[in-house]
């Protein structure tokens, strides 16, 4: 017997699916054909099944009942935790390119303004610079330098929800390296689904493409972190461990990122002795 | 748009730009058209326009809601959410086709294409759009399209045309292979 979306067909028999198009695309998701016995669709037979009067009725049908699935699958996807995470953690890190890409330019306004001025052997910060700008300057380049403030806020306020809702989403991943970075990985996999399947090994170098690819390609050494680089727990060990914290922590992180997946709460028997070992492998000397 | 018309850009349809540097296939009003890798509809609707039916098959949300906005539009392309690798999953909503198009960005474009050709009916054809970088970024493209040319072969498909789609996209193939009368 073969199962098409409008009923099953035996020989020249044909039983008729009746149901309204929701009760379809229930139909079409939950029947699969093997390829090995598998006998292309005619679509005469959906004439003979009664289900669709001629060919336009019966791609008009087709076609109501494959938006209907589309629609429902695209939802799905969206339904997920990590979705609006994903999206969050991207804005923020654009909002990062574009504020420094705006101060700079901003700076090298300015300048033509105040020739004399260099910020060499100043420790001014950036926003303490826009500031200044923004009060020394008269007309649109204040008022560019007061926007850069403004989008510095709105920066501090989502970089706050991020690691909030990554600490909700991924616990155990949050746990072990703090919900921005947490975050990030979860932005370069493309979805929890995805980094809980990833090796640690890729875990370790998400982020290091380029060093990836030149490693690859030539004979230039692997990198040895990428984006979990940014959590101290890596850039402040010692340099001669560093690679050895960064394997580790990947390690931890890919069972991490599994039981986030699929038990999606903190699991203190599995964090309390992964966080000794991290710590341990960072305290290390080569003597 | 131009004077009214729809304009077809060689530089962003694949299937545009095979037209322009090599011979193709005739796009007939009775075809049916089964179409891996539909995207945002751009090609898909062209295709559309001269054929009779296109079955097309997109994995990724994002451009499936532009497709589904080409399908509201034209009566005769079929939208289906499905991964191209996994036919047996669409296979109770496709008929036999004509000419089977495929343009995805997977390691494996060969065996997706190989897998799919049970749609075709003998004689029909397969355009296969093989990107080179998506199958093995470490490897020369011409080395990748003479292992799939290779791949096709042993699977006894006939070989019409492989054509290389510069200047338009690089590092792409057009292979256009018919399937023999069984």
């Amino acid at each position: 017997m073969q199962s098409y979306w409008f009923g099953d067909v035996d020989d020249e028999r044909c039983s008729p699916f009746d149901g309204d198009v929701n009760s379809c695309v229930d139909r079409i998701r939950s029947i699969s054909a093997s390829m090995d016995t598998f006998i292309p669709l005619d679509w005469k037979q959906s004439v003979l099944c009664r289900t669709c009067r001629d060919r336009a009725d019966y791609i008009a049908r087709l076609q109501a009942v494959c938006i209907a699935a589309a629609e429902r699958s695209i939802r799905e996807h969206y339904s997920g935790k990590d979705a609006e995470l994903l999206q969050m953690v991207r804005t923020l890190d654009e909002f990062d390119t574009v504020i420094n890409l705006l101060s700079e330019r901003v700076t090298d306004w300015y300048i033509t303004r105040h020739p004399t001025f260099s910020r060499k052997y100043r420790r001014t910060p950036a926003h303490v610079l826009v500031k200044t700008m923004r009060e020394k300057s008269r007309g649109a380049l204040g008022r560019v330098a007061g926007e850069i403030e403004h989008l510095t806020d709105t920066r501090t306020v989502l970089a706050k929800e991020v690691s909030a809702r990554a600490n909700e989403v991924m616990p155990n991943t949050s746990a072990l390296i703090g919900g921005l970075v947490a975050a990030r990985l979860l932005s370069h996999a493309g979805g929890l689904l995805e980094l809980s399947r990833l090796p640690a090994s890729a875990i370790q170098v998400i982020g290091a493409r380029t060093a990836l690819f030149a490693h690859l390609k030539t004979k230039s050494p692997s990198p040895k972190h990428g984006v979990i680089f940014q959590h101290r727990r890596v850039h402040n060990a010692p340099k001669e461990v560093r690679g050895k914290v960064a394997r580790v922590l990947a390690g931890k992180l890919a069972i991490a990122a599994r039981l986030d997946y699929f038990r999606g709460v903190a699991v203190p028997e599995f964090l309390n002795p992964a966080q000794e070992r991290i710590d341990a492998v960072g305290k290390e000397r080569e003597s | 748009m131009l004077g009214g018309a729809l304009v077809w850009d060689a530089h962003r349809s694949k299937l545009s730009a095979l037209y322009h540097v090599g011979t193709g296939v005739e796009l007939t009003p009775g075809m049916r058209v089964l179409y891996l890798g539909a995207a945002n509809g751009t090609t898909v609707s062209h295709v559309a326009d001269y054929v009779d039916v296109v079955y097309a098959v997109e994995f990724a949300p994002r451009p499936m809601q532009d497709l589904l906005e080409v399908s509201r539009r034209r009566k005769n392309v079929i939208p289906i959410m499905a991964d191209a690798a996994r036919p047996e999953q669409y296979a109770p909503l496709v008929e036999s086709v004509d000419l089977l198009y495929q343009d995805v960005a997977q390691p494996d474009q060969a065996a997706i294409a190989l897998r799919n050709c049970a749609f075709v009916k003998s004689g029909g054809f397969l355009i296969l759009m093989l990107k080179t970088r998506s199958v093995d970024v470490r490897k020369e493209p011409a080395e990748v399209f003479q292992d799939t040319l290779d791949a096709l072969l042993a699977a006894g498909l006939i070989v019409q045309e492989s054509v290389w789609l510069a200047p338009y996209h690089h590092d792409h193939a057009a292979i256009v292979c018919t399937k023999p009368d069984v």
